[in-house]
C-alpha cells in the first residue's frame, strides 16, 4: 500500500467535506468551505497518481472550481454515467452540474490566469426543496434519481430524467438526516439520522421497509455525517456511528432479515463514513498453486472522528490496515477509484489523501461479467441489462439515425426552454452561426444591430442579444444515458490533446517511491513517508505562483481591486504516523454468502374484486354489486386446491309460477335467470341521464296482462306495451332490448320503435346487453348469441358455453358486449372468455390466475402517457389495477431469463387479446409497450416481424395478403410510431433505418 | 448562486483616441428569465486620488433577460475632460464597469487605463495643460480585475440573509454597501507619473 497527500489539493485550508472520484477516474470532485461561500472543486487525477505529471506544469491540477454554493458544501457526487456531478450544501440547495459542451476550456472571466478553469462545469439545476442544509446526496443506480437528506429531516426524490421534479419525500426521520445510500440492486435506499436511527426505504412505493434503532440507541453526541454504504453484491448495509458495548462501531446489516449481528470494531470515536469498494474481489490464485474456487468478498474503507481510517477485506477477521493521524481532523468521506485499487479521503482538516493499493493485496477484482453473475446468482437479474451505457461507444452509422436521435433529445427537452425556437443541440452551432451568420459577423455588428431604446424616463435600454439558449433542460433520458454524439463537439478539441494523453489511463503509478508503506512493517517506513511527503509538497507549490501581471509598477492601484483568491505559498508540515493496530471485530462471518433463494412470499393482499353479479338468488334486476374478497395466493397452489367440479352448482331460478309457459327443461338451466319484479328500473349505458323503467302487469286487457316499458332521457320519453311480463331490460345509445318471461326478445331503437318482430329464445334470458347496434343474449341454459339489429344479422347463434364451463364449478360472474359488438364472458374462477364467430370458438382472453400475469415485469416499458390508453374492454376484464409485475416487481426469486419468456409471452397474448376484441385503442397500447419491451430486451427477430407485418409490402402486388388495417388502424401509422422506440436503442440501428427508409419511399409513392 | 454571469467582456476601439465613446461588448449567461432590467454602468475614475473625480459615463438598461447567453455592446461617451483634474489627465486610471440588478450591484469589473501622448515630443515634455485631443486612450483589455457581491436575486436591496457571505474583502472596488458610483477612498495613491507602457 502506498499512501500520498497531495498537498496541492486543498481549499485554501478550508475543511473539504466530500470528495468523490469520477466514474472515469480522470479527475475528482471536493466540495467544503470556500473563502466567502461553498466551493466544488474539480481535481485532476493524473497529477495525483503520476509524479511525473505532478511535476509537469503543462498537466492542470485544477480542472475547475465553483463557487455558486452560498454556504458549505457538504457532498459531492458524480452521476454513474459521469455526466453530471451533484453537490449540496448548508444553503438548502442540490445542484447539479454538467460540463459546458460548447465553450470549452477559458478562464473564468475576470480570474487571474492561475485559476484558468481548464473545464467548464455549469450549473444546470438547482433543487430547491429542502429547508435546511443538505447532508448528503446519491445518485440511484443508472442514475434514474437522485436523493438527497437535510437536516429537515426529509429525504427528496428527486426524478434525475426530469429534473427538478420530484418523486417523493421520504417523511419519517426525527432528527438530521446525514448520510444516504442506495442499494445497488435498486430496490431499497437507506438513511442514517441523528435520531438513532436508519431506515431502509424501498424503492417500489418508497415507503419505510425497516427501522433500525437498536445498534444507534446508545449514540450520542452528533458527528458532522453519518455516511453510510451498501456492499456491492448487495448484501450487506454498513452504517455509520453505531454503538456496541458503548464502544463506537459501523453496524453491519444483512440484507437478508435486517440482521444486525456484526459490526466493525476498533474505532476510537464515532465512524463518520463507510464506503465500500465498488469490486468485489477473489482470492489471487498464487502461481504454481491449484487453483481452488474461493469465495468472493467484499473490501470496506471506514472512516472516523478518531482521524483513522481502516480498511477491511470482508473475508478477514481484522482489518487489513488501520492509518492513525493521517489527519489533524475528523474524517469526512472516502471514494474509491472505480478498480477499486485506490481510495481518496478527505478530512475536516482541508486535506486530501489517497491510499494506492495492489492487486496482491486486495485480490483480485471480479471483472463485469463476474459481478454480474454474482448478482444474477442472488436476485435472479443481472443490473447491467438495463442500462445503455454499454451502448454509448456504439457509432451512429447513418445521418437518418443521427437526424432522429436528436430530434429525439429535442422533443423529450421537459422544460421546453423559452422560446424554444433554438433546439440545445443546436446551441454548439449557435455558438459559431447564428442564422447562418458566424458569431463574428454579429459581433462587427452588434452595436448596430442591436436594439435600443428609450424608457419612458428617457433611460437607454438596450435588448441584448441572445447568442444561445441555455441547454439546462437536456435531462432527457437519451442524453442522459448516452454521451453527446454530435459532431464536433468544440468542447473536447482542444482540451484533449493537453489532457487525453494524461488522465485516460486508470493505472496507478507502478513504482511509487514517494511513500510505501507495507502493512507489515510499518515502523520503519513511519519515517520515510513523512520526510518524502513534505518534500514532494515543496516541489509542488510553486507552481500556483506564476507571474501576476505585467503591469508591475501599477501594482499600487491593485488595492483598488479585489484580489479574492491568492495562492497561499508555503510548505505545509505533514507528519505521518502510521501503524497497525489490530481491532477486533466482534463476531464474524461477513464474507459473502453464497446466495440463497429467496422465497418470494405470496402476496397476502386481499384483492377486492368487484363482481356485478347475475348470479344472485335474489335477482334483483339491477344485477347487485357484490364485493367478493378472494385471498391471493400462489397460483399453481390455487389451481390444484379447486375443487373438482360439479356440473351444475346453481340451482336455476324456478319460474313456477306460471307453469304452462315453463317450456325449457330444468336440467338445461345451467345458468341463473333474475326472478320477475313488478317494476324496476335501470340506466342505460354510461351517460347517466337514460333510464328504462319496467313496470309489469300495469294493466289488464281482455284477459292478459299488459307490461310496461318506459324510456326516459332528460325529459324525453316514450313508453311501449308488451304482452308478457319483462325479466330484463337493457339498452345502448342505439337500441332498447328487453327480454320477457314468454322466452321473447324485443328489441326497439333508442325512440321507441319496435325494429324487429320478438326473437324467440330457447331457454329463458339470464343476462342481456346492448352496445351500439348490438344485442347479446345469454340465456339461462348457457347459450350466447349475438345479432346487429340494425344489419340484421346474428354474429354468434346461440353458442354453448359448455366448454369454457365444463369441468368446473364456475358460473358466469359477469358478461358484456363491445362497442364493435364482441361478447366477453367473465367467470367466477377468474378467467373471461370472448366468442370469435370467424374463428367459431371460445377464446381465453383473461385469467386472474396465470402465473404470465403475475410474473411478468414490463413496468419499464410502461410510459407515462400509456397509462391513459389502457382503457377499453381488455382492460374492463382484466381488471384495471392489472396484478401484472405484481411478484416480479422489483426483482422476483425468479431468473432474468425466464422472467424475460414470461413476459414475453404475457404481452403477446396481450396484443392477441386486444386483437380479437377488437379493442384498437388497447391494441395500439400494448404494441407499443410489446415493442418497448422488444427493444430493451433486444429480441431483433421479432422486432423484425413486427416491422414486417406493419409495413407490408412495399410493392403492390395483388397476390398480397397483406391487410393495410388493424382494427382500423393503419399499419403504416402503427409503424410509425413504433420506429422511434426502436431507434431508442442504438443496436437496431440498421433495423430503424431500414423500416424508416421503406416508410419514406412508400410515402413518397 | 447568482442568476447572471458574466462570460466576457471585449473592450473594442482599443487603444483610439482620448475623446472616442468607450465600447465594451459584454456577454453574459443568465440562468433564468429575469423578471427586471439589469442595469449596466460605466464609470470613469478621473482621479485615482478621490472618488470625487468619478464620473458616471453612462448607465443604460439591458432587458429583456430570457434565460440564456446573450451579449449586447455598451457605449459611453468619453468622459468630460472638465471634470478631471489636469495633474491626472495623463497617466493610468481606471474604468470600470458595473451590473446592479434590483438596485443591487452583483460584479464590479475594473480595468486599467493608460492615457499617454502619441507624440514623442509631447511624451517627453507634457504641456501643463493637457492636450486631449493627442491624448491617447489605452485600456488593459487583458487583465480585467473582476469583483462579485453575493446579491438577493428574489427580492429588492433588502438587507441579505446570508450576510456573512458578503464579499468580506475590504479592498475591493466597492463594498457592496456602497451606492455604486461612489468610490471609497483610496489608502494608496498610484504614482501617476511612472512611465509604465
Amino acid at each position: 500500500m502506498k499512501l500520498l497527500k497531495p498537498s496541492w489539493v486543498s481549499h485554501n485550508g478550508k475543511p473539504i467535506f466530500s470528495v468523490d472520484i469520477h466514474p472515469d477516474g480522470s479527475k475528482f470532485a471536493t466540495g467544503g468551505q470556500g473563502e466567502d461561500s461553498g466551493k466544488v472543486v474539480i481535481w485532476n487525477m493524473a497529477p495525483v497518481l503520476r509524479e511525473e505529471d505532478e511535476k509537469n506544469e503543462n498537466v492542470p491540477k485544477l480542472l475547475c472550481q465553483m463557487d455558486n454554493h452560498l454556504a458549505c458544501v457538504n457532498c459531492v457526487r458524480w452521476s454513474n454515467n459521469g455526466l453530471y456531478l451533484a453537490s449540496g450544501g448548508d444553503d438548502k440547495l442540490v445542484m447539479v452540474w454538467k460540463r459546458a459542451a460548447f465553450i470549452g476550456p477559458s478562464t473564468v472571466f475576470g480570474s487571474s490566469s492561475k485559476l484558468a478553469n481548464v473545464e467548464q462545469w455549469r450549473c444546470v439545476m438547482i433543487l430547491r426543496n429542502h429547508t435546511g442544509d443538505v447532508m448528503d446526496v446519491a445518485w440511484s443506480p443508472h442514475d434514474v434519481w437522485l436523493a438527497s437528506c437535510s437536516v429537515d429531516n426529509t429525504i427528496v426524490i428527486w426524478n434525475a430524467r426530469k429534473f427538478p421534479e420530484i418523486v417523493m419525500t421520504l417523511k419519517g426521520h426525527t432528527g438530521l438526516v446525514k448520510g444516504l445510500t442506495w442499494d445497488p440492486v435498486g430496490k431499497y435506499i437507506a438513511s442514517q439520522a441523528d435520531d438513532h436511527s436508519l431506515k431502509v426505504w424501498r424503492t417500489m412505493d418508497w415507503q419505510l421497509e425497516t427501522n433500525i434503532t437498536k445498534p444507534f440507541s446508545e449514540c450520542g453526541g452528533t458527528t458532522h455525517v453519518l455516511r453510510l454504504s451498501w456492499s456491492p453484491d448487495g448484501q450487506y448495509l454498513v452504517s455509520a456511528h453505531a454503538m456496541n458495548n458503548s464502544g463506537p462501531t459501523a453496524q453491519i446489516i444483512e440484507r437478508d432479515g435486517w440482521k444486525t449481528n456484526m459490526d466493525f470494531v476498533g474505532h476510537r470515536k464515532a465512524v463518520t463514513v463507510v464506503k465500500f469498494n465498488p469490486k468485489i474481489f477473489k482470492k489471487k490464485q498464487k502461481n504454481g498453486s491449484t487453483p481452488k474456487p474461493s469465495c468472493p468478498y467484499c473490501c470496506c474503507a471506514v472512516g472516523s472522528k478518531d482521524r483513522s481510517l481502516s480498511v477491511w477485506l470482508t473475508s478477514l477477521k481484522r482489518p487489513l490496515v488501520v492509518i492513525h493521524d493521517l489527519f489533524d481532523k475528523s474524517i469526512m468521506d472516502i471514494t474509491w477509484t472505480l478498480n477499486g485499487l485506490g481510495l481518496l479521503v478527505c478530512s475536516m482538516d482541508g486535506t486530501v489523501a489517497l491510499l494506492d493499493f495492489s492487486q496482491d493485496e486486495l485480490g483480485d477484482p471480479l471483472n463485469e461479467e463476474e459481478k454480474n453473475a454474482i448478482h444474477q446468482n442472488i436476485y435472479g437479474k443481472s443490473l447491467a441489462i438495463t442500462t445503455g451505457s454499454h451502448l454509448t461507444s456504439t457509432v451512429i452509422e447513418n445521418p437518418e439515425m443521427l437526424k432522429y436521435q436528436q430530434e429525439r433529445q429535442r422533443n423529450q427537452n421537459p422544460n421546453g426552454e423559452a422560446q424554444g425556437s433554438a433546439p440545445e443541440n443546436q446551441t454548439h452551432k449557435l455558438t459559431n452561426v447564428l442564422n447562418g451568420e458566424s458569431l463574428e459577423d454579429i459581433r462587427k455588428n452588434l452595436l448596430k444591430k442591436q436594439v435600443e431604446t428609450r424608457t419612458a424616463d428617457g433611460r437607454r435600454r438596450i435588448t441584448p442579444l441572445c447568442i444561445a439558449q441555455l441547454d439546462t433542460a437536456d435531462f432527457s433520458p437519451a442524453l442522459f444515458n448516452s454521451v453527446p454524439i454530435l459532431p464536433g463537439s468544440s468542447a473536447s478539441t482542444q482540451l484533449i490533446p493537453q489532457i487525453s494523453s494524461d488522465s485516460n489511463s486508470l493505472g496507478l503509478r507502478p513504482s511509487h517511491d514517494l511513500t510505501s508503506t507495507s502493512p507489515n512493517k510499518p515502523a520503519e517506513d513511519n519515517k520515510d513517508s513523512g520526510t518524502a511527503a513534505v518534500n514532494s509538497i515543496g516541489m509542488k507549490s510553486n507552481l500556483l505562483l506564476t507571474s501576476a501581471s505585467k503591469f508591475e509598477p501599477m501594482k499600487a492601484l491593485d488595492s483598488r481591486f479585489t484580489e479574492r483568491s491568492k495562492a497561499t505559498p508555503g510548505v505545509t508540515s505533514v507528519h505521518l504516523t502510521i501503524g497497525i493496530t489490530p481491532l477486533d471485530r466482534v463476531k464474524d462471518g461477513s464474507s459473502v454468502k453464497e446466495p440463497k433463494g429467496k422465497d418470494e412470499t405470496s402476496s397476502d393482499s386481499e384483492d377486492k374484486i368487484v363482481v356485478k353479479s347475475m348470479a344472485k338468488r335474489k335477482g334483483e334486476m339491477e344485477g347487485a354489486e357484490v364485493v367478493e374478497k378472494r385471498k391471493k395466493g400462489r397460483p399453481r397452489k390455487d389451481a390444484k386446491m379447486m375443487p373438482i367440479s360439479q356440473p351444475f352448482p346453481q340451482t336455476p331460478v324456478s319460474l313456477e309460477k306460471e307453469p304452462s309457459r315453463l317450456t325449457a327443461p330444468v336440467a338445461l338451466l345451467k345458468l341463473p335467470t333474475p326472478s320477475i319484479q313488478k317494476s324496476f328500473s335501470t340506466q342505460v349505458s354510461t351517460d347517466g341521464v337514460t333510464y328504462l323503467e319496467v313496470e309489469n302487469e300495469v294493466s289488464v286487457v281482455s284477459g292478459s296482462r299488459l307490461s310496461q316499458l318506459k324510456w326516459s332521457r332528460e325529459g324525453r320519453e316514450w313508453d311501449t306495451l308488451l304482452p308478457s311480463r319483462i325479466i330484463i331490460a337493457a339498452g345502448s345509445s342505439d337500441v332498447v332490448a328487453v327480454a320477457c318471461e314468454d322466452r321473447t326478445l324485443s328489441v326497439f331503437t333508442a325512440c321507441g320503435r319496435r325494429l324487429i318482430p320478438s326473437i324467440m329464445l330457447s331457454a329463458p334470458m339470464s343476462a342481456l346487453h346492448c352496445s351500439g347496434h348490438f344485442v347479446m343474449a345469454l340465456t339461462a341454459s348457457a347459450a350466447l348469441s349475438v345479432w346487429d339489429v340494425q344489419k340484421q344479422t346474428a354474429l354468434v347463434k346461440n353458442e354453448s358455453l359448455d366448454p369454457v364451463l365444463s369441468g368446473t364449478d364456475a358460473t358466469v360472474s359477469q358478461s358484456f358486449l363491445t362497442r364493435q359488438g364482441v361478447a366477453v364472458v367473465s367467470l367466477s374462477n377468474g378467467k373471461a372468455y370472448c366468442f370469435n364467430s370467424s374463428l367459431e370458438s371460445w377464446n381465453l382472453i383473461a385469467d386472474k390466475q396465470d402465473s404470465l400475469v403475475q410474473c411478468a415485469d414490463f413496468r419499464s416499458c410502461v410510459s407515462s402517457q400509456d397509462a391513459l390508453g389502457s382503457t377499453g374492454p381488455l382492460a374492463l376484464t382484466q381488471g384495471r389495477n392489472l396484478s401484472a409485475g405484481r411478484l416480479a416487481s422489483g426483482l422476483s426469486s425468479t431468473p432474468h431469463l425466464l422472467q424475460q419468456g414470461i413476459t414475453l409471452a404475457f404481452l403477446e397474448k396481450q396484443l392477441s387479446s386486444a386483437l380479437i376484441l377488437l379493442s384498437a385503442s388497447e391494441y395500439r397500447h400494448w404494441i407499443l409497450i410489446y415493442t418497448r419491451f422488444l427493444v430493451n430486451e433486444g429480441y431483433e427477430l421479432r422486432i423484425r416481424e413486427l416491422c414486417q407485418d406493419l409495413l407490408g409490402p412495399v410493392h403492390r402486388s395483388s397476390s398480397s395478403s397483406w391487410e393495410p388495417t388493424v382494427l382500423g388502424l393503419r399499419k403504416r401509422d402503427l409503424l410509425t410510431e413504433v420506429l422511434p422506440v426502436i431507434g431508442q436503442n442504438l443496436r437496431f440501428q440498421r433495423l430503424f433505418t431500414e423500416y424508416q427508409d421503406q416508410l419514406e419511399l412508400l410515402r413518397l409513392k | 448562486m447568482a442568476k447572471v454571469q458574466v462570460l466576457n467582456v471585449a473592450v473594442l476601439d482599443n487603444p483610439s483616441p482620448f475623446g472616442n465613446p468607450f465600447q465594451f461588448e459584454v456577454t453574459f449567461e443568465c440562468m433564468e428569465d429575469l423578471p427586471e432590467d439589469l442595469e449596466w454602468k460605466i464609470i470613469y475614475v478621473g482621479s485615482a486620488e478621490s472618488e470625487e473625480y468619478d464620473q458616471t459615463l453612462d448607465s443604460v438598461l439591458v432587458g429583456p433577460v430570457p434565460a440564456g447567453r446573450h451579449m449586447f455592446v455598451f457605449q459611453a461617451d468619453a468622459p468630460n475632460t472638465g471634470l478631471i483634474p489636469e495633474s491626472d489627465a495623463v497617466g493610468v486610471t481606471v474604468v470600470l464597469i458595473t451590473c446592479t440588478y434590483r438596485g443591487q450591484e452583483f460584479i464590479r469589473i475594473g480595468y486599467y487605463v493608460n492615457n499617454e501622448y502619441m507624440d514623442t515630443e509631447l511624451r517627453e515634455n507634457p504641456p501643463l495643460k493637457p492636450d486631449y485631443g493627442q491624448l491617447q486612450r489605452n485600456i488593459l483589455a487583458s487583465n480585467p480585475r473582476v469583483t462579485r457581491f453575493h446579491i438577493n436575486w428574489e427580492g429588492c436591496a433588502e438587507k441579505m440573509e446570508d450576510s456573512e457571505n458578503v464579499d468580506p474583502a475590504p479592498n475591493a472596488m466597492l463594498p457592496p454597501s456602497c451606492t455604486p458610483g461612489k468610490a471609497p477612498p483610496l489608502s494608496l495613491v498610484p504614482d501617476n507619473s511612472m512611465d509604465c507602457l
